[in-house]
């Protein structure tokens, strides 16, 4: 339960976090545009019956104008179901609901065959919701048609099965099978018996009324409450299959409970403060985004509106936030839960407590004004003794007409969270460095907190920096924000924070830099300095630059902390990167080919000396042999030169080493053999030549 | 029917695992969301949020955070693809669920959303811890800012915060500027400076900080300025994506609907930023934009098609790769102008930004340097709220066979002639030696 609880806490702080008060605002126009939002059908239709009626109903209670389209097809599904004989006693309960806002023709001989199903229904039902939806049919068919016989013959029986549902502490089973008792099903059985007791053709006995009542207070007795005083019921999770919610289950028992007091004379005896505590919760919902908690959140506060027991009244405010410079005065609305007219009433502050204080009401009992063209009752200067600051004002309704106290209820006080603003003046503010030893003023400088500063001051670890201003309210009291901070930023981002103390009406602040030198990280060089000034009740917050102070603090030993890291920038941490090209290496200087070619022809030159000396020394051919076999030879063994010379050429022009080699294998295996004849040939020839 | 629930139970068993992985290109739809609450009641406050998720296909389930039957993952699958955390009190998560479960689930790459609030349980701040934030400590800290408040007539102590300090990130923001300030009221928290991967997404203004509205203040208190991070999103290394803020009550419908107006400022918006802001920034989260694929890495000589085995130096090269970004229903071209390509042997020999035909397209060609050794193509892309892309190829590159140098250099012609004429010198003197009388 707790964590139910603490949930839910979660939700009301969205509402209001302020600890002792609470405000409750009635239904407003975003209820009613939230309402059109959630209830769009799909295709023109509701999915279902129980949709469509709490479409309708919620347009009802509301005021919103239905759309005609909607009230069509509405009437369309209501007749279907209506005429079908397959339709089950919960479909019919919604038509018949569906219809008491559509307000549909029903063929009449449809109408009399419901009746009687419903009546076989009734008779034949054996668990609480089959009595449930036949009973409520034929209540709703009462409503939408007098002729109609509609009474049950055996009330008083039908009511004592209901009832043998109930369980000793007020809840009630869904049936005789199922142990589990639920809050929920105790608000539909109390609307089943008040719709019995509404069709009962004679009196209900007395007694079972009575205790059907004490069911109710026992009832009552289980209810659980949020801090801010609001009141619900709720079941125990037990599987979530039928588990419905403290919005369902307190809207199904607060629509038990009026129908139950709409049949019975008796006064129920229920506490104004319960069913205060009851719209206390449904207000503190806010506005639900679910359509079915929206229908419970409407239909139960009106039933709250419309209720006999009695119609709780909620005081509201336009606004909170009073502000002293502005002369704003303080308006209070009474309204009921859904926002309408109440009787003439006059609203009183009682009292006014600073928050967190336990002291006496700082002002005296009085009565505010009513305003007619608007409607709100206002309290135009605040009273002398409340200065800006948080306060808990304590409101009292005072009904002018005695009759009007049974119908309504007030609740006794409420308190309401009150802040109060103003413009706060800020004084002699001055910033000024002095010498650390003797406190003798060294540059002093009048600052001027509102407008722009630009300071620059020089301190070294030895000197002090002193920071000081006045705030007063603007009731002349001295003031104290709740942030006032002094920044340091040095250039490489590190920050320091001091809060700037006060004493008396003055706030200074004293920075002795030598003891400051370590959390300095002994870094020096230029820090910006900035002040922030700001509280709640404070309309001037302000942020201020005042300047920058160049610091000069000695060298960090060596084992002096480290500045933290500070935060890297996000946008430079991605992007692109420079782009990269490789550098390739250069080609290596090469002559002019004019050059080449020059000392190509140069080279030629010693072949050409070889051959005119040659010629000049008369080289003649007349040793080739004669005889046609070493004639061949020596043809065969020059070619084989000349084709290895010219196989170097192809070497160089186009063929590889591994080509060359094979060819000149071949070659010189040849040569080897054709030089070996010719050789030994011109060998024999000129030794026989020396021998002649 | 017995039959049906058999086949029923073995076809759920036989897709379990496709349909409950990560986000992962191949099944980038299927997304199932555990939400985890404090209070039913949340699903109705919160429903204007709810509903934005599941308008876009989400199957989202909800559960009380301390409900003995939850679970993140059953048989070694995960159950779910995402996990949102509304529920700032709970003290213990029931079922198999603790931090360490937590952080296995992002690890595995699963997306995550946490919403702390005041008087936050130790355990959403441990969770905060683990994904890189830290939420002030003291319990009862709010962020108070008395400049850039949302003015209210109700509320007056200055913790409604209306913020418009913004990543600027049209990939995490969405492409429409956010106009009006989003309204926050919760705790902030600090994200370290040595993490890299979380980012603020929106920040507290210079003169916010962090402490307790009601008492009073006598030393600095820990988080002060800009550094106040109110909504931060984490870019895990694996893609998993987180988003961490100090305030449920900023998804809530009230604040959903509520006009803001900035202090100071005459602009009265008829609505927050706030459901602009977290829905754009759920499509971040849920992997709807800023995902990106890359395909089809291609790389070929130029005037060839065919990929060779490797690279000769000084070869001419075309690269070529398709980067496609997921939209939530289908992958879009990736259209951006600093996709980088680096041609790579222990540093990058060749960084180009690769030119794109906006259709996805991206490529580029240059010259592989003369250097050779084993290179490897990588493009490394990362940019702020992108999943970074990275694609490395192997590829080694060879220096030039021994035919593949020049032949007939001009430089080197008086030798070959001065060799040559020495050969047919050589000819000739065969004839004259042998033959001469």
């Amino acid at each position: 339960m707790a964590r139910r609880l603490a949930g839910f806490l979660v939700l009301l702080l969205v509402v209001s976090i302020c600890e002792a008060a609470f405000l409750f605002q009635p239904i407003s126009d975003s209820h009613r545009s939230t309402a059109l939002e959630l209830f769009t059908p799909d295709h023109g239709s509701f999915k279902s019956l129980e949709e469509t009626y709490e479409a309708l109903r919620t347009f009802q209670i509301l005021g919103i104008e239905k759309k005609p389209d909607l009230t069509a097809t509405a009437c369309r599904s209501i007749s279907e179901t209506v005429g079908s004989s397959s339709s089950t006693a919960k479909d019919l309960f919604y038509a018949l609901k569906a219809n008491s806002i559509a307000e549909c023709k029903i063929d009449k001989k449809a109408s009399k065959g419901i009746i009687s199903r419903l009546k076989a229904a009734v008779s034949g039902a054996s668990s609480l919701l089959d009595f449930y939806y036949s009973v409520g049919g034929l209540v709703l068919i009462k409503d939408q048609s007098s002729e109609a016989d509609v009474h049950l013959a055996d009330a008083e029986g039908v009511f004592r099965s209901v009832k043998a549902f109930s369980q000793s502490d007020g809840r009630w089973r869904y049936s005789s099978n199922n142990p589990e008792s639920s809050a929920f099903a105790a608000g539909i059985a109390l609307e089943t018996h008040a719709g019995i007791v509404s069709l009962a053709s004679s009196e209900i006995d007395q007694s079972l009324i009575s205790t059907l009542k004490n069911d109710i207070i026992k009832l009552f007795d289980s209810i659980e409450k949020y801090d801010d005083g609001a009141l619900y019921f709720d079941d125990k999770l037990v599987d979530g299959h039928e588990y419905q919610g403290p919005v369902s289950t307190t809207s199904s028992v607060l629509r038990g409970l009026t129908a139950f007091a709409a049949v019975t004379a008796e006064n129920l005896n229920l506490p104004g403060d319960k069913i205060l505590g009851l719209a206390k919760f449904f207000l503190g919902i806010g506005v639900p985004g679910d359509a079915k908690d929206f229908f419970n959140q409407i239909d139960s506060l009106a039933c709250l509106e419309s209720n006999r027991v009695s119609i709780p009244l909620i005081l509201s405010f336009p606004s909170t936030v009073l502000s002293l410079t502005r002369k704003d005065s303080l308006k209070v609305g009474v309204s009921t839960v859904l926002g309408s007219e109440v009787p003439s009433l006059t609203v009183k502050l009682v009292g006014a407590f600073s928050s967190g204080s336990k002291d006496a009401s700082l002002v005296e009992s009085q009565e505010l004004n009513f305003d007619k063209t608007s409607g709100l009752h206002i309290l135009n200067d605040l009273p002398k003794s409340i200065d800006v600051g948080s306060y808990t004002f304590v409101f009292e309704i005072v009904l002018h007409e005695p009759k009007h106290e049974e119908v309504y209820f007030k609740g006794s006080q409420t308190k309401v969270p009150i802040s109060v603003t103003g413009l706060i003046k800020i004084e002699n503010s001055e910033i000024a460095v002095l010498d650390s030893d003797l406190g003798s003023i060294e540059s002093q400088k009048k600052l001027d907190l509102a407008g722009k500063n630009a300071i620059s001051l020089s301190a070294n670890h030895l000197q002090m920096l002193r920071l000081s201003f006045q705030l007063t309210t603007p009731r002349g009291r001295s003031f104290k924000p709740h942030q006032a901070f002094l920044k340091l930023r040095h250039e490489s981002k590190v920050e320091h924070i001091f809060v700037v103390g006060n004493s008396g009406k003055q706030f200074e602040i004293v920075l002795n830099f030598l003891g400051l030198v370590e959390k300095f990280f002994y870094l020096s060089g230029k820090y910006d300095m900035e002040l922030t000034v700001g509280d709640a009740a404070m309309e001037n917050s302000l942020l201020v630059a005042i300047g920058h102070i160049e610091l000069d603090l000695p060298e960090a030993p060596e084992k002096a902390p480290r500045p933290p890291p500070q935060p890297v920038d996000p946008y430079s941490r991605y992007g692109p990167k420079a782009e990269i090209t490789h550098i390739f290496r250069a080609p290596e200087k090469r002559p002019p080919q004019e050059l080449s070619l020059a000392f190509l022809g140069l080279t030629i030159l010693p072949l050409l000396g070889f051959l005119i000396g040659l010629l000049r020394l008369g080289v003649n051919l007349k040793n080739f042999p004669t005889k046609p076999l070493p004639a061949t030879f020596a043809v065969l063994f020059h070619v084989g030169i000349g084709a290895v010379l010219l196989l170097c050429v192809f070497f160089w022009v186009k063929l590889d080493l591994f080509q060359t080699l094979k060819i000149l294998g071949f070659l010189g295996g040849i040569l080897v053999f054709v030089g070996h004849r010719i050789l030994s040939h011109l060998a024999a020839a000129s030794a026989k030549l020396k021998s002649a | 029917m017995g039959k049906l629930w058999l086949i029923c139970i073995a076809s759920i068993s036989i897709l379990l695992p496709f349909l409950c992985n990560a986000f992962s290109p191949e099944t980038p739809t299927d997304r199932r969301v555990l939400v985890l609450l404090d209070d039913f009641a949340i699903m109705s406050s919160h429903s204007l949020y709810f509903n934005a998720l599941k308008s876009r296909g989400f199957d989202l389930e909800f559960k009380l955070a301390d409900d003995p039957k939850i679970a993140l993952q059953r048989y070694g699958q995960y159950l779910y693809d995402a996990l949102i955390l509304f529920c700032p009190s709970v003290e213990r998560f029931g079922g198999s669920i603790d931090v360490a479960a937590i952080v296995n689930f992002v690890d595995s790459g699963h997306d995550l959303i946490v919403a702390a609030d005041v008087n936050a349980s130790d355990l959403i701040r441990e969770v905060g811890t683990e994904c890189g934030v830290d939420f002030d400590e003291d319990p009862s800290a709010m962020v108070i800012d008395h400049i850039g408040y949302a003015v209210s007539g109700t509320e007056g102590d200055h913790t409604l915060i209306a913020s418009d300090d913004f990543i600027k990130s049209d990939v995490i923001l969405g492409g429409k500027k956010i106009e009006a300030p989003i309204l926050f009221r919760g705790i902030g928290h600090a994200v370290s400076p040595a993490n890299s991967l979380v980012l603020k997404v929106l920040s507290a203004s210079p003169s916010a900080y962090s402490a307790n509205p009601k008492s009073k203040l006598s030393t600095p208190p820990p988080l002060t300025g800009s550094a106040i991070s109110l909504v931060s999103i984490v870019q895990a290394r694996n893609n998993a994506r987180l988003l961490i803020t100090g305030s449920l009550s900023m998804f809530s419908n009230r604040f959903f609907r509520s006009g803001v107006q900035k202090a100071g400022s005459q602009t009265k918006h008829e609505k927050s930023g706030n459901e602009q802001f977290l829905t754009e920034i759920s499509k971040w989260i849920f992997h709807e934009r800023g995902h990106l694929k890359a395909v089809n890495v291609k790389h070929h000589r130029v005037g060839e098609t065919d990929e060779p085995a490797l690279y000769r130096i000084n070869d001419e090269l075309e690269y070529a790769v398709e980067i496609y970004e997921w939209s939530g229903t289908s992958w879009e071209p990736y259209v951006a102008n600093d996709v980088q390509l680096q041609f790579y042997m222990m540093s990058p020999y060749v960084l180009k930004t690769l030119s794109s035909d906006k259709k996805g397209l991206y490529s580029t060609s240059f010259k592989v340097p003369d250097v050779y050794g084993v290179f490897q193509f990588k493009v490394e892309h990362q940019k702020l709220g992108y999943t970074s892309l990275s694609l490395s190829k192997q590829i080694p590159v060879r220096p030039y066979r021994h035919n593949e140098y020049e032949r007939f250099i001009p430089a080197a012609y008086p030798y070959y002639g001065a060799a040559f004429s020495m050969m047919a010198g050589f000819f000739i003197f065969s004839f004259a030696h042998l033959y001469s009388k």
